[in-house]
């Protein structure tokens, strides 16, 4: 039977391809999967597998055509099957199989799935339901594959991390405590074991302390031990004589071994000054999110060796830093500058973001000038120059320069979250923790994706807390999405 | 035990230890779970001690003794001399090893037998009496319950059984002497069977059958050449009667039965075998205690997982809906025993084989030509006859045909019709096609020895395809 | 090599290995020979050893156990059973006068190693005195050793452990769960240490002691339980406790509760409670629940359910103790 196939979507939304050249004669025989075609979009070159097990009847187009997406492209012999139109089997970056694929006319007739004892036992095994895989088997079959393929395609494509999904987790450590009457006290101790006698801890409890927060002096049978007086000097807040010792008790030693020292100045000194002019001038919040980006992790992948052709090493950075253009376009006051002294925030008009690369000689900042009016690959021509230059000193003060946002790359050695410092006088900065598979909850299943945490720390003199998680949410809008960034 | 009531806590309770439940409990015990099973009578149930083993038995033993006496044709002369006693002797003996067999492998998996009459008392227990000279009763406390009980023959009003003038199939196999003359109410499948053993025993047989064919569900072209051959061995068949009752007369009896017009119709007789079906077994269960309740045919609702309205209450075999077959019930004791062990097993069979063993056998498995086209499909038949099969030729059994019926779009086989020699064995590749899915191509062009009467199975798929060798295709 | 058993099963099978090892082990009670024991403890013991090592006693639980002494005194080591731990009462004298006494009495010179088996505890429908839960009066008794496995596995160790010893055991088996499941049990004899408390959930909120036909439904409370992560300790012999692991426990979790199927005054709950207090108060976080039968006589079959402590009241109990 004749089983017409037509040119499916090559990917990226595209409308049609060019046929580069055909992979198959009239003729051949082929097996599920073998590559019949390769075509060309202006995106990528694909390769467009057969659909069926089968021969090759017909091959509708000559190498050179532009073939729209949907058109008639190959028909196939197949043994026992109906001609079905072929907009099931998807090109190599489609997620999971289409299961509404119509069923063969055996199926519709009785309602009937055919399929061997074994294959039934594995569908059962596997949670599938038999009725509702397509089998590919002669006349219509269910095969152990088709039932493997169908409890692996259920799972849905990788969505954009919407903004209700993902937790913020927040982490200000300039809140003050706002623990009752201990404030400008002792600190909580916060043990998880504390022995005490249990008048003690009726007192603690009336009094509203947590036993594991009263500092200990004492100790009895290892463990940290506390009185009723204690906890009441604790509950008043006073100066009480309790000391500060922490959980370890009074027996912490001091290294006796002596010390060695180093100079604190040149670039060590420079950047520690700029740290701490920066962080103790603005009040420093950071806002940590992770992106879900297994689309991203696909299309740099894909276009990785495309930029090789020009030469240009393509890495992450790019697309995070034009995510990050489009997302300050949208909310302009992080790309901005507080000057106290006139009383004015200037929100700048250039989008200069500048990368942390660590040196040798420490933090440096080289800036790519206007990254707006760039294109990718110039970006990555860019970064990957300013980065050399930094790298073996032969960097200008001009290069690290004009910066209007900043974007640091630890995750780059390792790690998740951190609080990075501003860059001053930006109003935020963009921390980039390790892209790594990390289990991701949708819709009440667990699953491995390659996810990017980020940590946005924002001067909340100039930006809330909502405004930086807005922006946030839009970078790893297109982080998730990277297509979103072909309409900016 | 002298006071108080101890309960024997076990994982499964298996109450009825034939094909269904000792399947079941074998099963369950090899899954790793700690099964009771209790038996009120034998081991194997009625399969093994008074059904389809003791019946084969002698269906075989009544052959060859009829065969050795009747094969002039290949130029053997024999007239042979049956000891009935010892052709009982030797089915007991056979049954003994199969029931033996059973206890030993039960056992082997670590099955606990406890032989006595179990109900349910409520709150996941069973209340057990111990039969014989057992110590009274005990109390088992379980964690899922299978009913496996069975069946027991239909009494048909007037012809209660005593066993010595009105007797039921069981009797009937254990009967050391056979009378000069019996009549046979009910020509079923046990009715048939038992029929040829005696007629082929020398006993005159008349059968009594209240429709107008015997063995109504198969249809007339596969019971034809089982009248004909009735009719060969002197099966007096009498259709359109009921039986309506017996008394003594002489030495023998008197056997009434009545048409549809309310003529009565008298047969002199020594014996009268009633076989007009079987009944499930769920009256002695006390089902009310935990909640059941059979439905109008008797059997208690069952999901796919066989299991019942009650979450821990399990029921298979022929207490559950569904031809009251020993294989099902063995199929169904599988899936029971690892569905409680957590596995994802189910009912999901395709079709259930069914056999006959009369002369010539019948065996069916799937639908027929009729079925296909009720459910929507456009049937292909094929049919190769056994007079055209090189093999039966040979055995001087050529009476009957192979038919297979498929989907004529796709080839899937949907189900087999023979009527002949060995079809009870012959099913069986059916049956796995119509398991497999597989399609007439597949069955057709797989090689089948020659000379074999599996052939025609062959043969009977290419008819369907229209290009059989040995038979004009249509 | 191992069998499934059940309880009273591997009781039966401890017998037979202490008999078969040693020819001074002997067993002797009501019913015990050729009936092979109203619960089956001691089938085959009779076909296999004789009359003269296994014998069968007039009913006199008095004579039982005071021969048993007179033997135990002379070299040989008699396992006596009395049917009914409820009818261990007639016997009470011998074995508080002269059982536990004996090797104080005679600075040493004299030992009994006996041990007197009884299945105890209700939960089987039955009447008057065959439901007794009494070991607080033979814990309370210094110079007796008491024995309550929950598991077959134990049953059989702790047994011929109880066997070898040259002290005197009062072996109580909770008859309720002597057919209740089936458990792996060795062949060969073993020895499971008396004096040894077993923890058979581990958990760090609350810690629970019990043990015997108790066990079964604390280890089910407690795995019900979804906010509280519970301890459940067995505590396998009453006399001595096992106090270094149930004050372990008591010091990791601070809080506490305890179930026995025996009336609650005088119960050893109490002492369980008082000692830990005794030893790890200042880890204490709640009172110590006591989750017990009632302060009276043990009610008649039909209000047997309400007397026992059972999943929910034992769950009520472990949530007093996590709340408080």
């Amino acid at each position: 039977m004749a089983r017409e196939f037509k040119l499916p979507d090559v990917g990226e939304g595209v409308a049609e391809g060019e046929l580069v050249r055909w992979l198959v004669d009239e003729g051949d025989t082929v097996t599920e999967d073998q590559p019949v075609a390769e075509v060309e979009t202006d995106k990528a070159q694909v390769e467009v597998p057969a659909p069926v097990n089968g021969t090759v009847r017909t091959l509708h187009w000559d190498e050179g055509d532009i073939v729209p997406v949907g058109d008639l492209f190959v028909t196939f012999d197949v043994e026992g099957e109906a001609p079905e139109p072929a907009d099931d089997e998807e090109a190599t970056e489609d997620e999971g199989e289409s299961d509404e694929a119509a069923a063969s006319a055996t199926s519709e007739a009785s309602g009937r799935t055919f399929a061997p004892p074994s294959v039934r036992k594995l569908a059962r095994e596997l949670g599938v339901d038999l009725d509702s895989v397509e089998g590919t088997g002669p006349s219509g079959r269910v095969t152990e594959g088709d039932v493997r393929a169908a409890a692996e395609g259920g799972e849905e494509a990788a969505e954009p991390a919407s903004e209700s999904k993902s937790a913020t987790q927040r982490v200000s450590g300039d809140e003050p405590a706002s623990a009752g009457g201990a404030a400008g006290g002792q600190e909580a101790a916060g043990r998880e074991k504390t022995l005490a006698a249990p008048a003690t801890r009726g007192v603690a409890r009336e009094l509203g302390v947590d036993i594991n927060d009263v500092p200990a002096v004492e100790q009895r049978e290892g463990e940290a031990f506390v009185t009723a007086e204690a906890v009441q000097a604790y509950a008043e807040g006073g100066q009480a004589a309790q000391g500060e010792a922490a959980a370890g008790g009074p027996d912490r030693e001091f290294a006796e071994g002596g010390e060695t020292t180093q100079p604190y100045r040149g670039i060590r000194r420079t950047i520690g000054e700029a740290m701490a002019e920066s962080k103790y001038t603005a009040p420093h919040v950071t806002h940590h999110d992770t992106a879900v980006i297994d689309n991203l992790v696909k299309t740099r992948a894909k276009l990785k060796a495309r930029a090789e052709a020009e030469d240009v090493k393509l890495t992450y950075m790019p697309f995070v830093m034009k995510a990050v253009v489009a997302a300050l376009k949208e909310f302009p006051i992080l790309n901005s500058e507080l000057r106290e002294a006139e009383d004015e925030i200037a929100v700048k008009q250039d989008y200069n973001i500048g990368v942390a690369v660590a040196t040798d000689a420490g933090l440096m900042v080289p800036v790519v000038k206007h990254v707006d009016q760039k294109s990718m690959l110039e970006i990555a021509d860019d970064m990957n120059e300013l980065v050399a230059k930094a790298r073996d000193r032969s960097i200008s003060r001009e290069e690290m320069q004009g910066g209007t946002f900043s974007i640091t790359n630890f995750g780059a050695i390792g790690g998740e979250y951190a609080t990075p410092i501003i860059n001053y006088p930006e109003t935020a900065i963009l921390g980039l923790g390790a892209i790594d598979e990390r289990p991701v909850a949708e819709d009440g299943e667990v699953r491995a994706a390659k996810t990017l945490p980020l940590s946005l720390s924002i001067d909340h003199r100039v930006v809330d807390g909502a405004e930086a998680a807005q922006f946030t949410n839009r970078v790893m809008e297109y982080l998730s999405d990277p297509e979103l960034l072909l309409l900016e | 035990m002298v006071v108080g009531d101890i309960s024997t806590g076990t994982e499964v309770a298996i109450v009825g230890a034939g094909p269904g439940g000792y399947v079941a409990a074998i099963r369950a015990g090899q899954l790793g779970l700690d099964v009771t099973l209790v038996e009120k009578d034998a081991y194997g149930g009625t399969c093994l001690n008074y059904g389809c083993i003791p019946s084969k038995a002698m269906i075989t033993a009544s052959d060859v003794a009829h065969e050795a006496g009747s094969a002039e044709e290949m130029g053997v002369y024999a007239d042979p001399e049956v000891d009935v006693a010892e052709m009982v002797d030797w089915k007991d003996g056979v049954v003994d090893q199969l029931t033996g067999g059973v206890e030993k492998l039960c056992k082997a998996n670590g099955v606990n037998l406890v032989e006595g009459r179990a109900e349910f008392a409520g709150g996941d227990k069973l209340r057990v009496v111990h039969g014989g000279d057992g110590q009274g009763s005990e109390t088992i406390e379980y964690e899922h319950a299978v009913v496996s009980t069975g069946s027991r023959p239909i009494e048909v009003p007037g012809f209660e059984f005593d066993g010595e003038h009105v007797i039921d199939s069981r009797q009937a196999l254990a009967m050391d002497d056979l009378p000069e003359s019996i009549v046979v109410v009910g020509a079923g499948y046990i009715g048939m069977e038992l029929s040829t053993v005696f007629a082929k025993l020398g006993v005159d047989v008349t059968v009594v059958e209240m429709l107008d064919d015997m063995l109504p569900q198969y249809g007339e072209a596969l019971t034809r050449p089982v009248r004909k051959r009735a009719e060969e061995l002197g099966i007096d068949v009498h259709y359109g009667l009921a039986a309506d009752s017996w008394e003594e007369s002489g030495d023998g009896i008197v056997v009434a039965a009545e048409d549809e017009d309310g003529d009565t119709t008298e047969f002199e007789t020594d014996k009268v075998l009633v076989a007009v079906g079987r009944q499930p077994v769920t009256d002695t269960l006390n089902l009310e205690a935990v909640g059941l309740e059979p439905n109008d045919d008797g059997r208690l609702e069952t999901d796919h997982e066989g299991r019942t309205d009650v979450e821990n209450v399990f029921a298979i075999g022929d207490v559950a809906p569904g031809p009251m077959l020993a294989h099902k019930a063995s199929k169904e004791g599988q899936v029971v025993a690892e569905v409680i062990a957590g596995e994802p097993a189910a009912m999901d069979y395709q079709a259930v084989p069914a056999a006959v063993f009369t002369d010539p056998e019948i065996a069916t498995v799937g639908l027929t030509e009729d079925e296909a086209a009720e459910q929507g499909f456009e049937p292909a038949v094929g049919k190769f006859p056994f007079n055209a099969s090189g093999r039966a030729l040979t055995t001087g059994e050529s009476d009957g045909f192979v038919q297979v019926v498929a989907d004529e779009e796709s080839g899937f086989i949907l189900g087999a019709q023979i009527v002949g020699p060995e079809a009870s064995e012959l099913i069986a590749e059916f049956g796995l096609a119509v398991e497999m899915g597989a399609t007439l191509e597949d069955v057709a062009s797989t090689i089948h020895t020659h000379p074999t009467l599996a052939e025609a199975s062959m043969e009977a798929a290419e008819h369907a395809l229209g290009h059989a060798i040995h038979t004009l295709n249509r | 090599m191992s069998e499934n058993l059940t309880l009273v099963q591997a009781v039966r099978d401890g017998l037979r290995d202490g008999m078969a090892e040693d020819d001074d082990v002997l067993v002797m009670g009501q019913d015990v020979g050729k009936n092979g024991g109203v619960f089956r403890a001691t089938e085959g013991l009779y076909d296999e050893f004789g009359d003269e090592r296994v014998i069968d006693t007039p009913l006199a639980e008095s004579g039982i156990i005071g021969s048993a002494v007179g033997m135990a005194a002379y070299g040989l080591k008699p396992v006596p059973e009395i049917q009914f731990s409820g009818f261990m009462y007639p016997g009470f004298d011998q074995i508080v006068s002269h059982m536990s006494r004996l090797r104080t009495r005679s600075r040493g010179r004299y030992t009994l190693p006996m041990v007197l088996r009884a299945p105890m505890g209700g939960g089987i429908r039955a009447p008057e005195h065959h439901s007794e839960s009494k070991e607080a009066f033979y814990a309370h008794e210094a110079g007796l050793k008491v024995a309550m496995p929950s598991t077959p596995h134990d049953a059989k160790g702790m047994l011929i452990a109880s066997i070898r010893d040259p002290d005197p055991v009062v072996f109580l088996e909770p008859k309720k769960i002597y057919r209740a499941f089936r458990e792996e049990v060795p062949d060969d004899p073993y020895e499971v240490e008396l004096g040894e408390a077993a923890v058979r959930k581990e958990g760090t909120d609350v810690s629970v002691f019990t043990w015997g036909a108790m066990t079964r439904p604390t280890i089910e409370a407690a795995e019900k339980m979804e906010e509280v992560d519970v301890e459940v300790v067995d505590l396998r012999s009453l006399s001595p406790i096992d106090f270094d692991t149930i004050v372990e426990s008591f010091k990791k979790t601070g809080r506490a509760a305890i179930v026995h199927e025996a009336p609650n005054t005088g119960g050893l709950g109490a002492e369980i409670a008082a000692t830990i207090q005794e030893e790890a108060l200042l880890y204490q976080e709640a009172p110590v629940e006591r989750i017990t039968g009632f302060d009276v006589p043990f009610p008649l079959a039909a209000l047997e359910d309400y007397y026992l402590p059972e999943p929910a009241r034992i769950a009520a109990g472990i949530e007093e103790a996590f709340d408080f």
